[in-house]
């Protein structure tokens, strides 16, 4: 057996390790463990800083099928923080002996979809969800998304970052003008834009500076609001009144911008986002003794979860699968009672877990792939990383990605602000996501897998801690260009 | 070999394949040899000599595939140029390349590319070379009083590779020189250098200028209205620019001004994988005849399709070829 610790809380990893070295002991003695399995156990300790998450304290991940000649792979994952006092035998039992048939312990569930990437899972239909239906969410719950984030407010405001983006895109403007490369229109684009607070302090730092610099660049500025919510694009308004003529409100995609704005290929000076990259649809991918599985989810809830919630709702057991479906595809009004729905929607969701499986990377299509990214060039990103490593694929990040530099001018620049791992031995050393933020999904964002598809586009991409705020986890990548 | 009204041809590169790209760098990484990489070259350069025939190009190029880039085949082979090898993490990485004495006249090996590329086909074969200002715009300058020095003598080197590419059979000279548009302020010295490199060349000599492909993107912005009047003093036969992705407006500089020479006009969007039909081809073609007859029009890509997957780069050249043969009927030729 091995035991992986990938968290550096020592108290927390001492405590829990020893137990669960002398617990699985003590199990296989008594027979709940094949001596082959426990040869071959690999048992990753976590610790899962979301409060809100898709797991069990104690969860199974088995490889699907068997690829002959080599042992399957089998994986026992342990919150560490999320696991009850006392209740470790039990759950391991239950655990091992999963391992050989579907016992009680699997068959308490009730399941929402069969497994398939996280990608597709409808643990995004959820997350989609509550973007469009925000408001419904925010007057049940009593507070606000920023109010829910870690901090209680967006970073995507804070004055000094501002003040720093503001200089550094004047400086820009101003080295064109020198080399009389100064486009007529000055184009900016913010995709992602929240309330427009950030764009609304960006505009009124920027006219000051250009007023205090005679440099009259504003009235040449052309600020793009872009969100996949027309919704919030009509909230955003009162936070740039006093730039109007200068904005203009877009609905886009945020993984596919180019798409919208084609005609702006190769106009865009400066393009941000914050907290964007986090949200989007991503996927894992797991390398074991030198092979690659994708991880593939079941999303289900535990039978008891299931019972309560439908008592509270007034659904039946045997009816709630559809009537989440509902819920999914037309809101809260899947129940008569729209209050309800919104119940309904808030308790599945936190109730809502993850079954996982790996499945062999060979046996499934390269087009699996996010555009960009196939077998043989992850493979050659990933020689110099941990031959063990469960790692994002952040699919949705690199598509946005892939979608956005097509837009930026030649001496354009991308900045994003978000949480990125920089390095994949990180990997090993903290959880990194899925987690459940309010209504909405969290990934920590691959940013050496955005590094190495950004080189392969003429960028090279450099991650700033953001400093603005102490003890923020927020990096700033920005990009420049390739020679 | 008579070529048709309209002939069609290629800036210089074809696709260049993934598989290939992680080839080359494996190369400068060490992990497969010289020889079994210039072996996947032959291969892979008779494979785009015939797709280019199969598109239906008049002029074909061997399609650039030995080349890491528009720069360090040159550098590589320019005598007297330093380079530091390490430099390459990636293979289309540029070189840290520097001069530091007086360039000898030697080869450069690209008549041994033409001979290749003649073997294979029965085309007009054309040859592109990247000028003397691009390419002192990469490498350091450690001798020469002045970066004009420096490509007047990587002119006169080249000159005499440009001579022997002639008595080789090529009828078809192209200079690449995207670096003017980033650098319009070296165009005086530019145009000279230009000039001295085609000087007694026996071929019909075209100079490329576009916005530039770095990555499949440009490097630049802005209008070609900074190449004039300077440009017309060129020696050339033919001026190639790109306008597909710019679109028209600066096909005006051409009623504006009386341009001596003929122009290569760019038809396909080489930034964008989107593949143009027939017909949007023929209107582009159209407008160019606006200002320029069509004895004196050449139609290519606005640049080299290297950065294009090769079955995009297939059907954009199909296109090319389908829209061209459209005006062509138009013009009862």
């Amino acid at each position: 057996m091995i035991l992986y610790v990938n968290h550096t809380r020592r108290e927390a990893a001492a405590a829990t390790a020893n137990e669960i070295v002398s617990t699985v002991l003590s199990l296989l003695g008594e027979g709940h463990l094949e001596p082959a399995q426990f040869a071959r156990l690999r048992i990753d300790l976590d610790w899962v800083q979301y409060k809100q998450n898709f797991r069990e304290p104690v969860m199974v991940t088995r490889e699907s099928g068997q690829v002959p000649g080599r042992p399957s792979v089998t994986e026992l994952h342990i919150d560490s923080r999320q696991i009850p006092a006392g209740s470790l035998r039990e759950s391991l039992r239950c655990a091992f002996s999963n391992l050989n048939s579907e016992d009680q312990c699997v068959l308490a569930r009730v399941y929402l979809e069969e497994f398939k990437t996280f990608r597709s899972s409808i643990a995004w239909d959820f997350n989609r969800l509550y973007w469009h239906r925000l408001k419904d969410w925010e007057q049940a719950s009593g507070k606000s998304y920023e109010a829910a984030l870690p901090g209680g407010k967006s970073e995507a405001h804070d004055p000094g970052a501002i003040a720093d983006s503001v200089a550094d895109f004047w400086t820009l403007l101003r080295d064109l003008e020198v080399q009389n490369q100064l486009p007529p229109e000055l184009f900016i684009l913010e995709i992602g834009i929240g309330m427009g607070t950030r764009a609304g302090l960006w505009l009124d730092r920027f006219r000051a500076l250009d007023q205090q610099r005679g440099t009259n660049y504003y009235p040449r500025v052309r600020f793009l609001l872009g969100d996949y919510s027309q919704a919030t694009l009509d909230r955003s308004r009162p936070a740039v009144s006093e730039h109007l003529e200068l904005c203009s409100f877009i609905v886009l995609n945020a993984l596919d911008p180019i798409k919208t704005l084609s005609f702006l290929r190769h106009k865009i000076l400066h393009i941000h986002l914050t907290n964007v990259y986090d949200n989007l649809p991503d996927e894992e991918l797991v390398r074991r003794d030198g092979h690659i599985y994708w991880l593939q989810v079941r999303a289900y809830l535990s039978a008891a979860d299931a019972a309560r919630i439908g008592a509270e709702c007034g659904v039946s057991a045997a009816e709630l699968p559809k009537t989440i479906s509902r819920l999914l595809e037309i809101g809260p009004e899947c129940l008569a009672d729209r209050a309800l729905g919104v119940t309904l929607w808030q308790e599945i969701w936190k109730a809502v877990r993850l079954q996982e499986q790996l499945v062999d990377a060979d046996s499934l299509p390269s087009s699996s792939y996010p555009e960009g990214l196939d077998a043989s060039n992850l493979e050659s990103m990933l020689r110099d990383a941990p031959s063990d490593l469960r790692f994002h694929l952040s699919s949705g990040a690199l598509e946005s990605f892939r979608n956005t530099l097509p837009l930026l001018h030649p001496r354009g620049y991308l900045q994003v602000q978000d949480i990125f791992v920089t390095s994949l031995g990180d990997y090993r050393m903290g959880f990194h996501g899925p987690g459940k933020l309010d209504g909405s999904i969290v990934n920590w964002v691959n940013g050496v897998l955005l590094r190495e598809v950004a080189e392969r586009f003429g960028y090279d991409l450099h991650f700033a801690p953001f400093h603005y705020r102490p003890g923020s986890r927020a990096s700033v990548l920005y990009t420049t260009r390739r020679e | 070999m008579n070529l048709p009204v309209l002939p069609t041809t290629v800036v210089g590169s074809y696709s260049m394949p993934g598989w290939l790209e992680r080839l080359k760098t494996e190369y400068f990484a060490r992990r497969i040899s010289r020889h079994d990489l210039d072996e996947v070259h032959d291969a892979v350069t008779k494979a785009a000599i015939k797709d280019q025939e199969a598109a239906g190009l008049d002029i074909i190029t061997d399609g650039e595939l030995r080349r890491d880039n528009m720069i360090d085949y040159f550098v590589e082979k320019l005598p007297g140029v330093q380079i530091d090898r390490s430099s390459k993490k990636f293979y289309y990485d540029f070189y840290d390349s520097e001069v530091v004495g007086k360039l000898p006249a030697a080869s450069l090996g690209l008549v041994e590319d033409l001979r290749f590329l003649k073997s294979f086909t029965e085309r007009e074969a054309k040859v592109c070379v990247t000028g003397p200002h691009s390419l002192v715009r990469r490498i350091r300058n450690r001798h020469y009083p002045n970066e004009a020095a420096f490509a007047a003598d990587i002119a006169r080197v080249m000159n005499l590779e440009l001579k022997e590419l002639v008595k080789a059979g090529t009828r078809y000279i192209q200079i690449d020189e995207p670096y003017y548009s980033g650098f319009p302020e070296d165009l005086d010295w530019g145009v000279e250098v230009l000039n001295a490199l085609v000087e007694g060349v026996e071929a019909k000599t075209a100079i490329h200028i576009c916005y530039g492909n770095r990555y499949g993107k440009p490097s630049w912005e802005g209008s070609y209205r900074y190449l004039f009047p300077r440009i017309l003093q060129a020696k050339v036969n033919q001026l190639t620019l790109e306008f597909a992705r710019r679109g028209g407006e600066d096909l005006d500089l051409f009623r504006e001004f009386a341009v001596p020479f003929e122009l290569g006009v760019g038809v396909i969007d080489v930034k964008t994988q989107a593949v143009e039909t027939p017909d949007v081809v023929a209107e582009r073609i159209r407008k160019a005849l606006e200002v320029m007859p069509a004895e004196k029009l050449f139609i290519l890509p606005d640049c080299g399709c290297f950065h294009l997957p090769r079955p995009v780069a297939f059907a954009k050249l199909r296109a090319m070829v389908e829209g061209t043969h459209q005006v062509r009927k138009e013009l009862g030729s």
